[in-house]
């Protein structure tokens, strides 16, 4: 009987053997990059995170761009645009003849579609526009007016941001958001995205600008750093972009197979102290705190020096940066500790918060880390509490936490989204700080309406400068970009507003 | 009792099962912290915007209300819509349970090969190498974590030699033109495409070999005690009496008669891997329910967390209803 079986199953395969067809995709014509992010969703008007919008940077484009590799931004489906000398009114002339993949012609009017319906979906990014822009519209076919509620001078880098893409209102509904495969204007379109599992990245043959390098791209989506560290070194993606774990990372710079680049990431994280929290609406303990905190040790021994400690908000290498939060410093965190009636005998009693994945699995060492840091005083007793993504987001909009582990990318490149988000009054619920200060408030609405860069910059130095004494927030470090590739894959920039391109990417 | 109002009584059975499972994660997913509309729309959504949204998916509402809701549409195969994909579940489910059914197939062919082989020759050299081997395996086996074992053979095969794919179900561009059943070996052949269907093999096999190692180590137990039970009776004595060749009373009387309670095991143990995969399909990139289900947990997915575990839910009682009809085929003397 088991004899006749394999008799059988052997002649089946012999039979399909002679059947078989071979595949005729050139090696040339793909590369297969891998990552551990996920896409919530592709509809400019919802996108939000970091994979999101960096896979609609490939497939779309918007009235400006940042020149790759620099910040500076330069017109790309807009030709030329004006400023009113109020600052209020944007006055953008649109390139003729541009159209979607599908072969739909994007004019302003479609523009002015786009813009007002991020705004009606107030979808969680909707902020960026619906707080700033009183009206759209579209004075010809290729003439578009955007006027501002106030002058606001980061506006250029908000229309650079994916939220002010432009839709195709044929397929794109006014009232809800879109879910289905995007209609692309940029480089590549979505051929195929099955959620959880790959994106595949198809040149777009109706793109009015450089073609992208390679005709297909697919990115691997895994779950976690050593899935996708597997992936790499067994050979099934050529390039892996976010996020390999830093004793990964330091294996394999090590690895000859393999080249590794690393550039500045505009990515910060952070403490975040609950101000309304009866604990922390003291600006004396937090400030006690920061004391406390040693940066340099997070970033040596838990990131092996692939992150940069962090004395602000602002980054590194970004105008208006200054660093100004206290170094640690164990015997000052001591004496203002005890300063504030703390005693070995009595104690400050803390709760840290932290997620254990959303920021990758080397999360709960860093949170251990802080808490043995402020221990260290021997006058705090730290107590470590963990929640998934979904509970802590819940946790910290309800105001659950009163001090907690997050981080921040960039929507737009400017001082502005490391400062209004964080500091202003009606902003900071979203950062789960609720803090609030007057004068605060007033330096930042002024910095938004000077457009001069130094008038700006000095103003955010006065603003970091009162975070000293408030510590509403205690920066830790700055992070890093890296990209492990075979050595075959060329292209790879390394952009200082963190816009992967895989449109540059060939072998 | 007879055998056809057995099977009746059976299914019957398996609705309050499957309800009461239903039920409890109804429950346990509401009174967990975790608001799926704030997963879904981030911190910063205006609430105007989460009230729509609990509107709109019935969040509002009393949650005995939800609950009977959720029930009425259960019952004609509604299993809701994902909060964050926004595609019908059952969709979805359908789509992922070809993959694991392929995984666990594939598992159970490796670890009832193991199973049959080692714990009947353990069984015949009682007491000899063979038979400690077994044991010790047996142990040894049942105390691997499935993702570390996983991992290591990833490492072993995959990253230094390079002889296997370490995940996913298929290299690119390797996916059966015309999908007809999901199960990729079998589609490649149904398209008579060779090429993918020796990709399909190759990625199957590390995961199949880790799940069916793991779970080998019941089936030996199992297999050795029966047979053993089934070596020292008079039956297999007689055949010997009658010159019976060894490995004729060995596979012909004596594991056959061992059968029964194995075939109930393996087959409890397929509907527990149907679900219980979750841990390989992770350490693999296996996209199937379990990935899923664990993706869809970190967004507080509702509707697509109850319809996966009802659907596995669902797989168990069929399942068990299934090994026990073939049990009262194959052994006359069962009785209900």
């Amino acid at each position: 009987m088991l004899k006749r079986l394999g008799l059988f199953f052997f002649s089946l395969l012999l039979l399909v053997s002679f059947s078989s067809k071979s595949f005729a995709v050139s090696k040339k014509s793909y590369i297969i990059a891998g990552t551990t992010d996920k896409i919530t969703s592709l509809d400019p008007a919802k996108a939000y995170e970091y994979f999101s919008d960096n896979i609609l940077q490939n497939i779309m484009g918007g009235l400006v761009k940042y020149i790759p590799g620099t910040t500076k931004i330069v017109p790309d489906m807009a030709e030329s645009w004006k400023i009113s000398k109020d600052g209020k009114v944007y006055t953008f002339k649109l390139k003729k003849g541009l159209v979607f993949s599908n072969g739909d012609p994007i004019d302003a009017k479609v523009y002015e579609y786009s813009m007002k319906r991020v705004i009606k979906l107030k979808q969680n990014p909707a902020f960026l526009l619906a707080d700033v822009v009183k009206d759209v519209k579209a004075l010809d076919k290729y003439t578009l007016q955007i006027t501002l509620k106030y002058p606001y001078s980061p506006f250029i880098s908000i229309l650079a941001f994916t939220i002010s893409y432009p839709v195709d209102p044929k397929v794109y509904p006014a009232d809800k958001v879109y879910n289905g495969l995007p209609v692309s204007c940029g480089p590549y379109m979505v051929k195929k995205l099955v959620r959880g599992q790959e994106i595949e990245l198809v040149r777009n043959p109706k793109y009015y600008g450089k073609k992208a390098k390679t005709p297909t791209i697919l990115i691997k989506i895994y779950r976690e750093a050593n899935n996708l560290y597997m992936a790499l070194k067994g050979g099934e993606i050529e390039l892996a972009y976010r996020t390999l774990l830093p004793q990964q990372l330091e294996q394999i710079q090590k690895d000859k197979n393999f080249k590794t680049y690393i550039g500045d990431s505009p990515f910060i994280r952070e403490i975040v102290f609950n101000a309304k929290s009866k604990q922390f609406s003291n600006p004396r303990l937090r400030e006690a705190l920061s004391y406390a905190v040693n940066r340099a040790q997070i970033a040596k021994e838990i990131f092996k020096g692939q992150v940069n400690p962090l004395y602000t908000l602002i980054p590194a290498g970004m105008w208006g940066h200054k660093d100004v939060m206290p170094h640690y410093n164990i015997n000052k965190a001591v004496a203002k500790l005890k300063a504030l009636g703390y005693t070995k005998a009595k104690p400050l009693s803390i709760t840290l918060w932290y997620s254990p994945s959303h920021y990758g699995s080397t999360e709960s060492d860093v949170a251990l880390m802080i808490k043995n840091q402020f221990e260290k005083t021997g006058l705090v007793k730290c107590n470590v509490k963990y929640a998934e993504w979904a509970t802590y987001v819940d946790y910290w909009t309800k105001g659950v936490m009163g001090m907690f582990l997050l981080g921040w990318y960039p929507d737009y490149f400017d001082p502005d989204d490391y400062m209004w988000p964080f500091l202003e009054t009606s902003a900071s619920p979203g950062m789960g700080s609720f803090y609030s200060n007057k004068s605060m408030d007033k330096l930042l609405i002024k910095a938004r309406a000077v457009s001069s860069v130094k008038e700006r910059t000095k103003l955010y130095y006065k603003v970091q400068e009162m975070m000293v004494k408030e510590a509403p927030y205690i920066p830790l470090f700055q992070g890093q970009q890296q990209v492990v590739a075979k050595p075959n894959i060329k292209g790879i920039l390394m952009d200082p507003v963190q816009i992967f391109r895989y449109y540059l990417l060939s072998k | 009792m007879k055998l056809k109002a057995y099977i009746l009584t059976r299914i019957l059975l398996s609705i309050p099962m499957i309800l009461i499972i239903l039920t409890i994660v109804f429950f346990v997913l509401r009174v967990l912290p975790g608001n799926p509309i704030l997963a879904m729309l981030g911190p910063k959504a205006p609430p105007e915007v989460v009230h729509a949204m609990e509107h709109q998916m019935g969040l509002d509402k009393p949650i005995i209300i939800q609950y009977l809701v959720y029930l009425s549409h259960i019952a004609v195969g509604n299993f809701g819509t994902s909060t964050y994909t926004s595609l019908p579940v059952l969709q979805e489910l359908l789509q992922k349970f070809p993959a694991t059914f392929e995984l666990t197939l594939y598992s159970m062919v490796v670890a009832v090969l193991i199973g049959i082989f080692l714990g009947t020759y353990a069984a015949y050299n009682f007491g000899k190498t063979t038979d400690v081997f077994a044991r010790v395996y047996s142990i040894f086996v049942y105390s691997f974590p499935v993702f570390w074992f996983g991992i290591m053979l990833q490492l072993v095969f995959g990253v230094w030699l390079h002889w296997l794919p370490v995940s996913g179900r298929s290299a690119p561009f390797m996916i059966p033109e015309h999908i007809y059943t999901g199960i990729y070996t079998i589609d490649a052949l149904l398209n008579g495409n060779f090429e993918v269907f020796i990709d399909a093999v190759k990625h199957l096999i590390l995961p199949a070999v880790t799940l069916g190692i793991v779970i080998s180590s019941i089936f030996v137990r199992m297999v050795r005690s029966n047979v053993l039970l089934s070596l020292s009776s008079q039956y297999v004595t007689a055949a010997r009496a009658r010159g019976t060749t060894e490995k004729k009373v060995l596979f012909k009387h004596a594991l056959k008669n061992a059968m029964p309670p194995i075939l109930t095991i393996m087959g409890l143990q397929f509907a527990l891997l149907l679900a219980g995969a979750i841990l390989t399909e992770t350490t693999f990139s296996w996209p199937g329910i379990g990935n899923y289900l664990i993706t869809r947990i970190s967004y507080r997915d509702f509707p697509a967390i109850q319809g996966a575990i009802v659907f596995f839910a669902f797989f168990v009682a069929v399942i068990s209803i299934l090994v026990d009809i073939i049990n009262a085929w194959i052994d006359p003397r069962i009785r209900y």
